[in-house]
């Protein structure tokens, strides 16, 4: 999340990938940083070691929602 | 009947209290006599019924005197069941409470809490942070635990409680496992406890070591790497564990590293079964650091750290992620750091209206 708003920040188009677990602290972090409605997305969680196959899921399953956040 | 003392007012109490040395530092409710029987009154028990003797001090834990320390830690009433089974299993002779309390060893019974009193005795929390502060029922019930200790026990650094050092864990150290997160059977029901009973476990623990390992489901050794580690850090040459040897310990699981195992295929006790198996030196490396420990051993003689696997506690509580904690142990007094579980009843209590 900080590195988003770090981004967004820049001018840059920013989107946060929040695993379902960190999504309070994502919301925390936000409102804390002054970005409170920076666009972010929830992922499932976990997400890292749980292989390839799933990782690859994971993408396909967000890219749609990914690119259309970032084109907003 | 307790000795009753009087201030003029709640702060001055405080104060008296703290230069009595009846707190543990921090400030403290005041445990006033209408407070007392509030929660004497929650038992459904009579205040002057003696739960046992504590040690080192021999003093009479008497439920009055139990709800004295409950107060001061800022129990409500729905903590009281699970204060009771807590003192009570302190209080069993196998837990060798007095040389626990003594020893120079940095250990502190740690309170695993199982059952429908997870959620009956204040919710008692499983998940993010559950060792650390935030949540009342965790840090008042463990806190009544030890200054029961301290009051009724007598235990005083450097007089009576010689702990070198000490832990944090020696303010509150309480827990309840995150059934609903776990993969396996409640830890409660592993011991032979039906799913509806409630219970205390509780073993002297050392403060919680950290074990990193970031899992892989593309690797088949997934669940063998996590495993390595934590045999690593439960048993490191370090320990009283690896050096006395024969002391039971604590493996703290967080749920994506509890998955990784069950999806390796292993049970609860197939974890205790490898760590068992996987946590030992030869005496030779014992000798190495530690030489007065090992002398008259076979240098290439494997020493297991654990008598059996039984004596591995593996519970999963915690938030989900890299880390998954070990409590190595002390490993003296007669019983060698027994696990002692005591049944949570909470059908003897009273509601007590606010």
């Amino acid at each position: 999340m900080s590195d988003g708003i770090a981004m967004a920040r820049r001018g840059l188009p920013a989107l946060a990938l929040i695993t379902e677990a960190f999504w309070p602290q994502g919301d925390f972090v936000a409102k804390s940083l002054g970005m409170p409605d920076i666009p972010r997305l929830k992922l499932p969680h976990p997400i890292a070691g749980t292989g390839q196959v799933k990782m690859s899921q994971v993408a396909e399953m967000l890219t749609d929602s990914m690119l259309e956040a970032l084109s907003a | 009947m307790t000795h009753l003392l009087q201030a003029a007012d709640e702060a001055e109490a405080l104060e008296m209290l703290h230069a009595k040395g009846l707190t543990d530092g921090l400030p403290v409710v005041i445990p006033t006599a209408e407070r007392v029987d509030r929660l004497v009154l929650a038992t459904g028990l009579q205040g002057a019924q003696v739960l046992g003797e504590m040690g080192p001090g021999g003093g009479a834990a008497t439920v009055e005197k139990v709800a004295v320390s409950a107060v001061m830690a800022g129990c409500l009433p729905d903590h009281m069941p699970a204060v009771l089974a807590a003192i009570k299993a302190i209080l069993q002779p196998q837990f060798d409470l007095t040389e626990m309390q003594a020893t120079t060893h940095c250990t502190a019974p740690l309170i695993i809490v199982n059952g429908p009193a997870r959620l009956a005795c204040g919710d008692i929390a499983s998940g993010f942070g559950a060792l650390g502060p935030g949540f009342r029922a965790n840090a008042s019930i463990g806190r009544a635990v030890r200054l029961a200790m301290r009051n009724i026990g007598g235990a005083h650094p450097g007089v009576s409680d010689m702990a070198l050092l000490g832990h944090p864990g020696k303010f509150s150290y309480c827990l309840a496992e995150d059934e609903e997160s776990s993969p396996f059977d409640p830890l409660h029901v592993s011991m032979g406890y039906d799913i509806e009973q409630s219970t205390v476990t509780v073993l002297g623990a050392e403060a919680p070591h950290s074990v990193m390992y970031a899992g892989d489901a593309d690797s088949s050794d997934d669940h063998l790497r996590l495993l390595t580690v934590l045999a690593i850090g439960l048993g490191n040459l370090a320990t009283n564990n690896a050096i006395l040897t024969g002391g039971a310990a604590t493996v703290v699981l967080n749920p994506e590293h509890a998955a990784i195992l069950a999806a390796g295929g292993l049970s609860r006790s197939d974890i205790c079964q490898d760590l068992f198996e996987r946590c030992g030196h030869t005496a030779e490396a014992i000798r190495a650091v530690n030489p007065g420990f090992s002398s008259g051993s076979k240098p290439q003689s494997f020493r297991r750290c654990f008598q059996d696997p039984s004596q591995i506690i593996v519970l999963v509580a915690g938030g989900s992620g890299l880390y998954s904690m070990v409590m190595p142990s002390w490993c003296a007094g007669a019983h060698r750091n027994a696990v002692v579980t005591e049944e949570i009843v909470l059908n003897d209590f009273c509601e007590i209206p606010d």
